[in-house]
């Protein structure tokens, strides 16, 4: 589904250049749950804001479902990101003047969904991400778990293919974290969402199926979970992260 | 530490000037209307062109006091409204250990530094206003104008005065406010407002349909209202519903959108109505407050264009230099002497006015064109009849082309609103027996629209023969000068006609004896339009500016809210031209909404009023559609100033690169 080739990100003027990503590559296939790591500055970020468009790369490739990135017009950048992007912020991003409802039914609008369906498939959404009971409600009104949920939803309702999350435990407690967590594996396991998450939170890497690990914008290790059990895959993100320094 | 306040407080006063830098440029071209106005009050040189301009004095201390009371309102509620958004940096300072007295102490400094600076700008540019206003006047009696850039320290003074009195009320008012503030309460001032956005009690539902019910009851009575009660609760329903439409609007339009979802996900529709319902929901009476400011502007604008229509009328009114009419021939024959010694006559003519016979003409006017009788009972020359030898005389000496006339025929001489209808008219006037047919229609300037002129608004001309026996109603003397009348002139014509009724001949401008000027007929219509139409535009302007300022300055204080808006709608995708659209729509729906209530109120308002003054006065140029035009056209055009400050500003702040 996703493929990184080669890319490398510059920031800076001629004297004073810094590499942000330095010929990083990786893979992500269908219905993958990806986990990326890092210390703060290590290019965790950067590398998102690559794949989601709203930065660009100086060199290199990215391709989602075989169509690259770096050579779409900017014009179809947007209908890219709407039809093939979800978004999950640590600051959640809601808007405050919008019910959960209307926030969810939002990137439908923005999608021309048929205005008379907008309501039921926002309906199906929180169902099954058990935030039906609040719709009605304003961001305001609701908690940071509820808040994130309301964001995953939004993210996936309108079909995006590749649910981009940074830092999405960030603000949340651990109680919720833990929630919002599992609502990410279900999406992934029984909704067959591809999921790529920023983390620097090793518990919330856990969940992933693949951790990937960036140390001064280089990718330098690559953990697969496999088949054992998330605590053991914990204390091996543990064990690198140790190794990595941060 | 108070030079350590100082310079914060000028630091923040440059920032505060920045950032509500429409807010500044408002206070600064009101405080150049006040000194430029009182500059008007304190002219000797102006005070010279008339004595009626003693009363101007009156009506521009009243409009500039009305004035200071809505600039003190912009001045009070703008304050009041960046105390509220810097509340966090006001409670920092207490955090920081200042006294609450000391940080009132710094938002007063910093508000008086930004009052005193637009003092500052407004009052050179205030010379130039009024350089502008005097040009005006001068040019309205014909005086002569020079460019002068001098200072009135009067005029200063009272400046300062108003300007005291603007600024010390608002800002003892937040200098209460911020005394009796927590740090608590500064610190979580936003998150007391978030509770705030929306509001969605059944009350509120309800208040929001009935205002709905009301609006279209009131524009309906309004536009429809042909007595005053009608027009009065037409505009009383429009009121209740400016009101209440902006107070419940928050609760209202979710609730229209949960019964229609459909119609919320259209388009932008969403975004632009959730915008406007979290906007509303904190601004809704000030919304309402614009509103009437709105309503407020246009009447008094319309009302200062309808004056304007009916002085202007005036003015075409005489067409000769002088004219005197008596129902006495020995008042007209004294008036004769009496002019032709005291001024260089070029030309005059001693005429008179016959009664026109039966009043089937008149009743044909009051049917088709509106025509209204003097309003009182007498033999008034309402259907007067003038010889034709005296006509073409009077043309003569008016310059005008030469008429004809058959001997069987008759002309209507009348004035241009009622050519139309007369064209129609085709029935002959019976006269000594015998019929005379229409023969021609004039409708040059003739001192027609006078009281006791040349026929009430028309006049009927027939061969000479057929007024030989009758008895005139008037006596008339038209005069052309060879220079304009002055008033000292004009007066002391008068005088010695009244002298000469103290030796006992019966005279002097008695009742039905008038004496008219045209020069001094601009020169009263000049000083009438200064007393009136400039203390209504002045207020008008006032009234237009301090609304749309409060809007704008609501609107851009927002920026960084709705970049955030804009940004997340960028990352989930949403088109650049589609963001600009909506946008656009926003900000469009945003300063419609309060025009609409007013100009549904100032229509029929100026459309009556117009209706209100004699038929035929506003025609023309000053015709009640280009009244009505120009007044909505001077209003949108400076709304259109500050709504366009506000997209050009959003666009740039909001849109994301």
């Amino acid at each position: 589904m996703l493929q990184v080739q080669n890319i490398e990100k510059y920031y800076g003027s001629k004297n004073n250049v810094t590499k942000a990503l330095d010929r990083v590559s990786f893979e992500v296939a269908d219905g993958e749950f990806v986990a990326i790591m890092g210390a703060s500055g290590s290019g965790k970020t950067t590398l998102l804001n690559c794949i989601s468009t709203i930065d660009t790369v100086s060199a290199g490739d990215i391709l989602l479902d075989g169509e690259s990135i770096a050579e779409l017009p900017s014009e179809k950048l947007a209908k890219f990101r709407r039809e093939k992007l979800g978004f999950v912020f640590q600051d959640f991003n809601l808007l405050d003047t919008l019910t959960v409802e209307e926030n969810i039914g939002l990137a439908l609008t923005l999608n021309h969904t048929d205005p008379g369906a907008v309501r039921k498939q926002v309906q199906t959404i929180a169902a099954r991400l058990g935030i039906a009971d609040i719709l009605g409600k304003f961001p305001y009104q609701v908690s940071g778990g509820q808040k994130q949920r309301a964001a995953c939803a939004r993210a996936m309702v309108a079909g995006q293919s590749l649910l981009l999350a940074d830092e999405p435990t960030g603000a949340l407690d651990s109680g919720a974290s833990k929630n919002l967590l599992e609502i990410m594996t279900q999406m992934n396991q029984n909704m067959g969402a591809t999921i790529l998450m920023v983390t620097h939170d090793a518990y919330s890497a856990s969940y992933a199926g693949r951790v990937l690990f960036l140390k001064d914008g280089r990718l330098f290790n690559e953990l697969l979970r496999g088949e054992r059990g998330r605590s053991v895959f914990y204390h091996e993100i543990l064990d690198v992260l140790a190794l990595l320094g941060g | 530490m108070s030079v350590t306040l100082s310079k914060l407080s000028l630091r923040n006063a440059r920032r505060q000037a920045g950032n509500y830098l429409i807010y500044f440029v408002t206070v600064v071209m009101v405080c150049a209307m006040l000194y430029a106005f009182n500059c008007l009050v304190f002219s000797t040189e102006i005070h010279r062109l008339s004595g009626l301009l003693d009363n101007m004095v009156l009506m521009i201390v009243l409009a500039s006091i009305a004035v200071v009371f809505v600039i003190g309102w912009l001045v009070s509620y703008t304050t009041g409204f960046m105390l509220s958004r810097r509340s966090r940096e006001l409670g920092t300072y207490l955090l920081i250990g200042l006294e609450n007295k000391e940080v009132a102490r710094l938002f007063f400094l910093e508000n008086l530094s930004v009052g005193g600076v637009a003092l500052l700008l407004g009052i050179p540019l205030g010379n130039l206003v009024y350089q502008a206003l005097r040009a005006i006047l001068l040019a309205m009696f014909s005086a002569p104008y020079t460019f002068r850039y001098d200072f009135s320290l009067r005029s200063i003074g009272l400046t300062l005065l108003y300007f005291a009195v603007i600024y010390l009320f608002a800002l003892l008012r937040s200098r209460k406010r911020i005394r009796k503030m927590k740090i608590y309460d500064l610190i979580y001032f936003e998150r007391q407002n978030e509770s705030e956005m929306v509001k969605k009690s059944r009350n509120r539902r309800l208040l929001f349909a009935a205002s709905i019910v009301l609006g279209v009851t009131g524009t309906c009575l309004l536009i429809t209202a042909d007595n005053l009660l009608i027009g009065v609760t037409g505009a009383g329903c429009i009121i209740f519903f400016i009101c209440s439409f902006f107070t419940s609007f928050s609760s209202g339009v979710p609730a229209f959108f949960e019964r229609k979802p459909e119609r919320k996900y259209r388009a932008q529709n969403l975004m632009i109505f959730r915008t406007l319902t979290g906007k509303l929901a904190t601004m809704g009476i000030v919304m309402a407050a614009v509103s009437l400011l709105f309503t407020a502007t246009l009447l008094t604008e319309g009302a200062g264009m309808v004056f304007n229509g009916i002085f202007q009328g005036r003015l075409e009114r005489n067409a000769f230099d002088l004219l005197f009419v008596s129902d006495q021939e020995s008042h007209t024959d004294l008036c004769r002497e009496k002019m032709t010694e005291q001024f260089p006559l070029t030309a005059y003519r001693q005429y008179s006015l016959y009664p026109g016979g039966d009043d089937s003409i008149i009743d044909y006017m009051i049917e088709t064109a509106g025509y209204q009788r003097y309003g009182f009972d007498h033999d008034f020359n309402e259907c007067a009849m003038m010889t034709f030898s005296d006509y073409a005389a009077l043309r003569d000496m008016l310059g005008l082309p030469e008429a004809e006339l058959r001997p069987d025929r008759y002309i209507i001489h009348c004035m241009p609103y009622l050519e139309e209808p007369l064209r129609q008219w085709k029935e002959a006037i019976l006269l000594d027996g015998k019929a005379l047919l229409p023969g021609g229609i004039y409708t040059e300037q003739f001192a027609q629209n006078i009281l006791n002129g040349n026929g009430h608004q028309f006049l009927l001309v027939v061969p000479d023969a057929y007024c030989a026996g009758r008895q005139p109603i008037r006596y008339c003397l038209a005069a052309m000068t060879e220079h304009s009348i002055t008033s000292e002139q004009y007066e002391a014509l008068q005088l010695s006609l009244e002298e000469r009724a103290a030796d006992g001949i019966s005279i002097a401008v008695s009742y039905w004896d008038m004496l008219y000027s045209k020069s001094i007929n601009v020169s009263r219509t000049a000083a009438w339009s200064a007393m009136s139409v400039f203390p209504l535009f002045y207020l008008a302007l006032t009234l237009a500016m301090t609304a749309a300022t409060v809007l704008t300055v609501q609107q851009l204080s927002e920026a960084r809210h709705y970049h955030f808006q804009f940004e997340l709608l960028r990352k989930l995708g949403m088109d650049p031209r589609e963001m600009r659209r909506a946008l656009f729509r926003q900000l469009a729906i945003y300063y419609l909404m309060p025009v609409i209530p007013p100009v549904l109120i100032a229509v029929p308002f100026i459309l009556d009023l117009c209706g209100e003054t004699e038929k035929g006065t506003l025609v023309g140029m000053n015709s009640p559609a280009v009244i009505l035009a120009v007044s909505l056209g001077l209003f949108f055009l400076v709304y259109l100033v500050y709504t366009a400050v506000a997209y050009i500003g959003m666009r740039k702040n909001v849109l994301p690169e």
